[in-house]
C-alpha cells in the first residue's frame, strides 16, 4: 500500500510524460499493440486496411468507452456486472423510444442519460454508502435493467432512426464518429482523473480508502459517484451501438462485459483499485478488437477464435500477475521507493 | 416476472383470436377431446420468434378444443428451457410444441414430460432420441431443401462457378450443417466456399455479422454470392461494401421486410445486389401445433410431418414473387409468413 500513499501526493506532476516514465501497463499494452499489428500485416493484411479498420474501429471504440467505465469502478475496488443491462437498456429506448423518427431522437437520448444516471445513482448508493458487496448489488441492478429492457422492447429489436445513423455511424475525414466520441471521451476522462481536484480526491480514495477517510475526504460519496459516472459510460456506448448498428438486438450489452473487464486489466488497473489508465485502456480495446480481427481475417476456425482471445487474455493477466510477485520481493527491500507511473 | 407477462400477452391474443378468427369449420387436426397447450421458445428475443410465436397462438386458436394457451420464453438459458418444460409438464399441460434450442440438452426433460402422459412435439431444432420414446413426433424443416434452392440459384445467376461466403449462426449450429449438405449437393468444385469451414459464426446477431462481414470483405476481393440463413440481420452489414467501393454481391438468404426494402434501396447503386430467399419458416411451428393439437384431441394428424420452406422472391426472374417492400410496415415482420402483415407488425410490438 505505501506506493498508493505516496500516489496520491505526487498527482500534481502527472500527464507530464517527459520527466517520468510511462507506467508499465502503457508500455505493455502499447508494446503488444504494435507487434499485434506488425503480425496483421505479415500474415492478414486485410484486418489492417482502411477497409479493415474503418468496419472494426467503431467495434473498438464501443470496447474503449464500456473498458473507461468499468475502470472508474474498478479503480474504486468494485466490478459493475450491471454494465450489460446498462448498455442493452440505452440500446432499446434509443431504438425503440424514438420508433425510427429523428425529432424524438433526442428526447430519447435524455431519457436514457436519465436512466442511466439513476440505476447508477441506485448501485452507488447500495454498494458506496449501504457497502454491499459491489458484486452482488450490481449483478441485481442487472437484472432489474433487463427487466427495463424487456418492458421497453419485449425482446425485439428495432431498426436506427436514420439520423442517429448519421451521428454514431458517420464519418469525417475517414474517422469513424464513434472512435471520436471514445477519443473524446478518453481525453475527458483523462483530464478529470489525472488534473481536477475531483479526480485526484478520486484516485487517492480507490487506492486507500482508509487514508482518504482520514485525511478528511468523503469516501462514500467519491465510491457511489463511481457507479454513476460508469453508467453514464455504459449509456454513451449503448447509444452510440444503437447507431452503428442498424437493427441492434436487446441484448447488445451481453457480449461486452467480458472486454470491459478485459481492457482494464490488460492496461494495468489494479482490480484492488487505486490509479486508473483512461489511455492505456482505450489502447488495451484497440488491441483486443484488433485480435479478433486477426483471427477472422486469418480464417482460423471459430474455435480457434476464441481460444486466441483467452490466450491473449491470459497473457495479459499473466504479465501483471508475475510482475506483482516478482516485484514483490524487490519492493519489500526498498518499500519507499516511488512507483512514477504516469498517464 | 417477463414469463407472467409474455404469458399473458400470449394469453390475450390467444383469446382475441379466437374470437376474431372466423370458424367457418373446424380443421380435421382439432379433434373433439378438450386439451391444453403449451408453446415452449428456446429463445423468444427476437423479431423472428415473437411472429413464430404469434403464428402458433393464431394456428391453435382455429381449434375450439384447445381450452388453454400457454407460453414460455427459455430467454437463451437452457436451464431455464428445461425448468419451463417441467414446470408445465408439471402443471398437467396435455401437449407441449418445443422450440428446443438447446438441442440434446433439453432431450431428457422432454422425455420425462412424455412419460408422464404428455404429448411432446419437437420442432425445427433437432433434439436428438426417438419417436414414441422420447416424445410424441418431431417435426423438422427442410434445412437441406434451402441449401439446394440457394444452390440451384446460384447455379442460374453464376454458371461459371464464383466465391461464395456462407453466414450462419452459432459454432456447429446443425441449421448452417444441412444448408452447406444441401448446397453442396448441387454445386461443385467450380463453386469456391470462402468461409472458414463450415460456415463463418455469426450467433445471427447484427453487430457480429457486421464485423465479421467487413473482416471477409477486406480479405477477400472477390465475393460473387453471400449466402445467409438470417438475411435480416445482413442489412446492417451489406452497407460496409460501400466503404471498400464495391458493389454488394448476389444474396441467397431467407426473406425478410427490412431485407427486401434494403434492396429496394440499394439496387441502383449496386449493380451487382441481386436478391434470392426462401420463406424464413414461420409457418413450421404452425405444422408443430397441429400435429400436437391432432394428437391430444384425437382429430387427424396432418400428412406432413417436415416442413419445406417454399422459395419466396427472386429479384432476376420475379417468379414465384419479385422482391416485395412494404415500407409502411415494420421491417421486423416476414411477409412469407401466413399470418396477416397488420397481425404480424402487431406481434413484434409496433
Amino acid at each position: 500500500m505505501a506506493q498508493y500513499q505516496q500516489t496520491a501526493g505526487q498527482t500534481d506532476m502527472a500527464f507530464d510524460l517527459r520527466s517520468m516514465r510511462p507506467a508499465r501497463g502503457f508500455v505493455t499494452v502499447v508494446i503488444s499493440t504494435l507487434a499485434l499489428l506488425a503480425v496483421c500485416a505479415i500474415f492478414a493484411p486485410s484486418a489492417v486496411s482502411a477497409g479493415g479498420l474503418a468496419g472494426s474501429l467503431p467495434f473498438a471504440a464501443i470496447i474503449a468507452i464500456v473498458g473507461l467505465g468499468q475502470m472508474l469502478v474498478v479503480q474504486q475496488g468494485g466490478f459493475d456486472l450491471s454494465l450489460a443491462g446498462g448498455v442493452s437498456l440505452a440500446v432499446v429506448i434509443t431504438t425503440h423510444m424514438s420508433g425510427g423518427d429523428d425529432a424524438q431522437l433526442f428526447t430519447s437520448i435524455a431519457f436514457a442519460l436519465g436512466c442511466a444516471v439513476i440505476a447508477g445513482l441506485a448501485n452507488g448508493i447500495l454498494v458506496g454508502v449501504l457497502r454491499l458487496n459491489a458484486i452482488v448489488a450490481t449483478i441485481g441492478m442487472n437484472a432489474l435493467l433487463y427487466g427495463a429492457v424487456f418492458a421497453i422492447s419485449g425482446g425485439v429489436p428495432r431498426i436506427t432512426t436514420p439520423l442517429m445513423a448519421q451521428i454514431a455511424g458517420g464519418k469525417t475525414l475517414g474517422i469513424p464518429h464513434s472512435v471520436l466520441f471514445a477519443i473524446a471521451i478518453m481525453l475527458l476522462v483523462s483530464f478529470v482523473l489525472k488534473k481536477t481536484v475531483a479526480g485526484r480526491r478520486f484516485e487517492a480514495i480507490g487506492a486507500n480508502p482508509a487514508a482518504a477517510h482520514a485525511a478528511g475526504l468523503k469516501v462514500r460519496l467519491y465510491q457511489a459517484m463511481a457507479y454513476v459516472f460508469a453508467q453514464l459510460h455504459y449509456c454513451v456506448a449503448g447509444i452510440l451501438i444503437s447507431g452503428i448498428t442498424r437493427e441492434p438486438t436487446a441484448f447488445q450489452g451481453d457480449s461486452l462485459l467480458l472486454p470491459s473487464v478485459a481492457v482494464v486489466v490488460l492496461a494495468g488497473t489494479s482490480l484492488l483499485g487505486g490509479r486508473g489508465f483512461p489511455i492505456s485502456t482505450v489502447i488495451a480495446a484497440f488491441f483486443l478488437n484488433q485480435l479478433s480481427q486477426f483471427a477472422l481475417a486469418v480464417g482460423v476456425p471459430f474455435s480457434a477464435q476464441t481460444i486466441i482471445q483467452a490466450l491473449a487474455l491470459v497473457f495479459g493477466i499473466g504479465v501483471y500477475s508475475l510482475r506483482w510477485k516478482q516485484a514483490a520481493t524487490k519492493r519489500a527491500l526498498k518499500s519507499k521507493t516511488e512507483e512514477t507511473d504516469n498517464e | 416476472m417477463n414469463k407472467t407477462t409474455i404469458l399473458t400477452a400470449a394469453a390475450t391474443l390467444a383469446m382475441a383470436m379466437t374470437g376474431s378468427t372466423v370458424l367457418a369449420q373446424t380443421p380435421s387436426w382439432c379433434g373433439p377431446n378438450e386439451a391444453s397447450l403449451a408453446l415452449l421458445d428456446g429463445f423468444g428475443g427476437n423479431s423472428w420468434r415473437l411472429v413464430t410465436t404469434a403464428s402458433g397462438a393464431e394456428e391453435a386458436a382455429k381449434c375450439p378444443s384447445i381450452t388453454q394457451y400457454e407460453y414460455a420464453d427459455g430467454q437463451g438459458d437452457t436451464q431455464k428451457a428445461i425448468s419451463d418444460i417441467n414446470s408445465m409438464a408439471a402443471r398437467g399441460i396435455n401437449a407441449m410444441v418445443v422450440f428446443g434450442d438447446a438441442g440434446p440438452a433439453v432431450l431428457p426433460a422432454l422425455t420425462n414430460a412424455h412419460r408422464a402422459g404428455t404429448i411432446v412435439v419437437p420442432y425445427r431444432v433437432n433434439v436428438g432420441g426417438e419417436e414414441g420414446v422420447n416424445y410424441a413426433k418431431f417435426i423438422g424443416s427442410s434445412f437441406f431443401e434451402d441449401g439446394v434452392s440457394w444452390g440451384n440459384w446460384i447455379k442460374e445467376i453464376l454458371p461459371e462457378g464464383g466465391n461464395l461466403l456462407f453466414l450462419s449462426g452459432p459454432a456447429g449450429n446443425s441449421q448452417g450443417i444441412d444448408e452447406l449438405a444441401g448446397m453442396k449437393s448441387v454445386l461443385d468444385d467450380k463453386y469456391v466456399f470462402i468461409n472458414p469451414e463450415p460456415f463463418a459464426v455469426t450467433n445471427w446477431d447484427p453487430s457480429l455479422t457486421q464485423q465479421v462481414l467487413s473482416a471477409e470483405i477486406a480479405k477477400n476481393d472477390k465475393i460473387d454470392v453471400i449466402v445467409s440463413d438470417f438475411g435480416p440481420s445482413l442489412v446492417g452489414a451489406l452497407p460496409v461494401f460501400a466503404e471498400f467501393g464495391r458493389s454488394i454481391p448476389a444474396l441467397a438468404t431467407s426473406d425478410g421486410n427490412s431485407l427486401s426494402c434494403f434492396w429496394e434501396q440499394n439496387k441502383d447503386a449496386n449493380p451487382d445486389f441481386k436478391l434470392f430467399t426462401v420463406a424464413t419458416g414461420n409457418d413450421n411451428v404452425r405444422l408443430a401445433v397441429q400435429w400436437a393439437v391432432a394428437l391430444a384431441t384425437g382429430g387427424t394428424p396432418p400428412t406432413d410431418a417436415i416442413f419445406k420452406a417454399p422459395v419466396y422472391e427472386n429479384s432476376v426472374t420475379g417468379s414465384p414473387n419479385p422482391v416485395t417492400c412494404r415500407a409502411d410496415l415494420p421491417g421486423s415482420i416476414y411477409l412469407s409468413a401466413e399470418m396477416a402483415d397488420d397481425a404480424q407488425a402487431k406481434a413484434v410490438g409496433e
